[in-house]
């Protein structure tokens, strides 16, 4: 009888707590579970305004074949190699020097970073497009008078340059939340230890290491997670910068997923891009998580 | 108790949100449809004029990009649009006309977004390129009864009424206005450098290849900047496609329009010509320009010369180039036998299918309200800065003397090519060809052939 009760207080508190999950879940499923399911299966079709016809895996054999797809994946890579590392390590950089500063030195730091993360996108990219400029930008002009160059380089257009150039302005518009994260974190380091530490006659980089960098492995899994994931991401600043260009040279997968699905009306063979996307993000924070999770004290 | 109440809230919670998702369940209109012809002369035909079936209202939805001239650059887009759906509601009370403004740069997007999501528009305000990429793909309804004979009569250009229609022989475009791109140079830099001797100002302005690579090397002497040859994206490219072609008379396709031939003798000389043009400096290599972005430089007196201009563009920049002190001077472009061969632009309308008989139809009816409504006819293609299909019209730019110029472009059309089947694809083709060439990345023979092994496989992925 007792057990009897028992189950049925169990069986209403899991009703009731899935009622209260139930709006959250419908919007889950409606925005995110349905559409992944419907990339999956549709990658499987040739999918165009016409219609749908099933084809298998020749979406992924074809685009595994693609010259562009493949270069769009080495772009890709280097921007996240490019990124990911450099926006931790600047944000811990610029994290570190102020985070003891006071708080209006502080607020100000924040602000000056976290700057590009609000504006947006498409009106950072437009000060980014005057910057480069190659007739008029200001870039062009400032190493010109300081006699680094000689004669206008050509930023986003020029083989050579364009894909650092949009690697710079994606880890502008990156580190912003990073240092926020990290001022905050180092701010929680408790300054006992750090005392005692110093007081035992550890150095900086021994209190760094030993004492600050286990705390902030939480935020540092957090911030690679987040920005690989963006990295992969990278699309308007393409988009609105260089459509790709020159010659392939800036393509990102999303890029030529975007330019597939919206430019040549294969949504078949877009979506079979999304879903590699999906994967290698998904692997790639998999091992993140086992690289950087393990250490992690939360 | 509490439990209960819990239990409640959270069904109450679901419910809420639920019924906040659901849209308004409105009834589809079914009215059956009328007839409605567009007839020569400006005269609406009685089916065009007859209330929807029952008497019922019918609403329709008209997405325009910003091709109406706004009363000054001041107005917000739309303005304008908005006063002939009021004109056309007072006249057709039946008929309700919701509108919408998109823009060229994320516009196709939404459109291409809302056919897949069975939420697109009625009435789309645009170009054959996209109209006709629909229209072979099952989207558009027919507009075959619109072109009456007398309308076609009047209209008088097969290959502009040819690119109305799709490969089934139907009309899904009906056109209002047209004029030929062409280029224009700065009167000022080229008085500078000396140059005024290269160009023609007599009759068509027509001139030569030679008479081009003379001014380039004026300008260069005289320190001033080519154009740019512009190709970081699709905008504007059929500026300098054009330009490519006329140089050593190439052909992007056949006269037939059923195969790209730009990698023929002229076509890769115009290539290898352009590349040389650029490594000596006399043009700029484009790669990080679009055609708006090379306007952009030429209006503010950074190049000496675009090869993107049309009547549209002479009038929305007409304040820029007076703030600079800049006179443009349109011309055709130059040819190897000074005989140009002129892309253009056709403004014109399409139905989507929604389905619905009524409001297809009620499509119609606007469509013909704008092209041929006495008052707002003529009116609208002012608006459109270029010139109307219809001979009937006349001249609706009188005593304007570069109007006039523009209007004698369009004996120079060549086969137009934006119906084409894969054309989209093609056109994600072009501009990596071009900075392959001016980057160095290929030869001009090899980036030319393999454009066009490309495009015309778009051909064939179309099909």
């Amino acid at each position: 009888m007792k057990q009897s009760k028992f189950n049925k207080i169990r069986m209403r508190e899991t009703v009731i707590s899935y009622a209260f999950l139930a709006p959250a879940l419908f919007f889950f499923c409606v925005f995110v579970l349905v559409p992944m399911v419907m990339g999956v299966v549709t990658s499987l079709f040739r999918y165009n305004m016409k219609g749908m016809t099933f084809i298998g895996l020749d979406n992924y054999v074809n685009m595994f074949k693609d010259e562009v797809w493949q270069k769009s994946l080495v772009n890709t890579v280097i921007l996240v190699l490019g990124s990911v590392p450099i926006t931790v390590l600047f944000a811990l950089f610029v994290a570190a020097l102020t985070y003891e500063k006071n708080p209006i030195t502080r607020s100000f730091f924040r602000c000056v970073f976290f700057l590009p993360v609000v504006t947006g996108t498409v009106a950072v990219t437009v000060v980014w497009k005057w910057i480069y400029d190659p007739l008029n930008g200001i870039l062009n002009w400032l190493l010109k008078s300081m006699h680094v160059i000689e004669k206008n380089i050509m930023w986003t257009g020029d083989k050579k340059f364009a894909l650092w150039a949009i690697l710079i302005i994606l880890i502008t518009t990156s580190v912003g939340q990073p240092i926020i994260l990290y001022i905050a974190s180092l701010g929680n380091v408790p300054k006992d230890y750090v005392e005692a530490a110093s007081v035992d006659g550890a150095n900086d980089l021994q209190i760094f290491w030993k004492i600050k960098w286990p705390s902030l492995l939480p935020t540092t899994l957090y911030i690679v997670v987040i920005t690989t994931i963006n990295s992969f991401q990278c699309f308007s600043l393409i988009q609105l910068l260089t459509s790709g260009g020159p010659n392939y040279r800036t393509t990102t997968i999303m890029y030529y997923l975007y330019e597939n699905a919206f430019k040549r009306f294969e949504y078949g063979y877009a979506n079979a891009m999304g879903v590699v996307l999906a994967l290698m993000i998904g692997l790639i924070s998999f091992i993140q998580f086992k690289a950087l999770g393990s250490d992690v004290e939360y | 108790m509490r439990k209960i109440l819990s239990l409640g809230l959270a069904a109450a919670l679901l419910t809420t949100t639920l019924a906040g998702c659901g849209g308004d369940a409105s009834e589809t209109k079914q009215a059956e449809s009328g007839a409605t012809t567009a007839a020569a002369g400006g005269e609406t035909t009685p089916a065009a004029q007859a209330p929807a079936a029952g008497g019922e209202s019918v609403e329709i939805t008209w997405w325009a990009f910003p091709t109406f001239a706004q009363d000054s650059a001041d107005t917000p887009a739309g303005t304008y649009e908005a006063e002939i759906v009021a004109a056309f509601e007072a006249k057709n009370p039946d008929v309700k006309v919701k509108l919408e403004t998109i823009d060229f740069t994320s516009g196709p997007e939404k459109i291409t977004a809302a056919i897949e999501a069975g939420t697109v528009c009625d009435v789309l305000f645009d170009a054959p390129g996209r109209i006709i990429s629909y229209a072979q793909n099952g989207k558009l309804v027919k507009l075959d009864d619109m072109f009456t004979d007398d309308y076609v009569k009047d209209v008088g250009n097969e290959a502009l009424l040819n690119s109305c229609k799709s490969d089934d022989g139907s009309y899904y475009m009906y056109p209002i206005s047209t004029a030929a791109f062409c280029m224009a140079v700065s009167k000022q830099a080229l008085e500078s450098a000396d140059a005024m001797g290269c160009i023609n100002l007599e009759g068509d302005r027509t001139w030569t290849t030679a008479q081009f690579e003379e001014m380039l090397q004026k300008l260069s002497a005289a320190g001033f900047n080519g154009a740019t040859v512009y190709c970081s994206g699709q905008g504007g490219d059929q500026g300098i496609r054009a330009f490519v072609t006329n140089l050593y008379d190439s052909q992007v396709t056949n006269d037939q329009v059923t195969e790209y031939t730009l990698n023929d003798e002229g076509g890769i000389k115009a290539m290898t010509k352009i590349k040389e043009w650029v490594d000596a400096g006399y043009m700029l290599n484009g790669s990080a320009y679009n055609g708006g972005e090379d306007v952009d430089q030429f209006v503010a007196g950074n190049t000496a010369f675009t090869t993107l201009w049309s009547p549209g563009l002479a009038s929305q920049r007409a304040d820029t180039l007076a703030e600079n002190g800049i006179e443009a001077i349109a011309l055709p472009f130059p040819s190897e036998d000074g005989v140009p061969e002129m892309e253009y632009l056709v403004n014109g309308f399409c139905v989507f299918d929604t389905g619905d008989a009524a409001r297809a139809e009620a499509s119609k009816k606007f469509i013909d309200f704008i092209c041929n409504d006495e008052e707002w006819g003529p009116k609208n293609v002012v608006r459109t800065s270029v010139f109307p299909v219809r001979q009937s019209m006349g001249d609706l730019y009188p005593g304007d003397a570069q109007m006039q110029f523009y209007a004698s472009l369009t004996k120079y059309y060549s086969p137009y090519y934006n119906t084409i089947k894969g054309f989209a694809e093609m056109r994600t083709y072009w501009f990596p060809m071009l900075q392959a060439v001016l980057n160095g990345d290929s030869t001009p023979e090899d980036a030319v052939n393999d454009f066009v092994a490309k495009a015309n496989q778009s051909i064939v992925n179309a099909q």
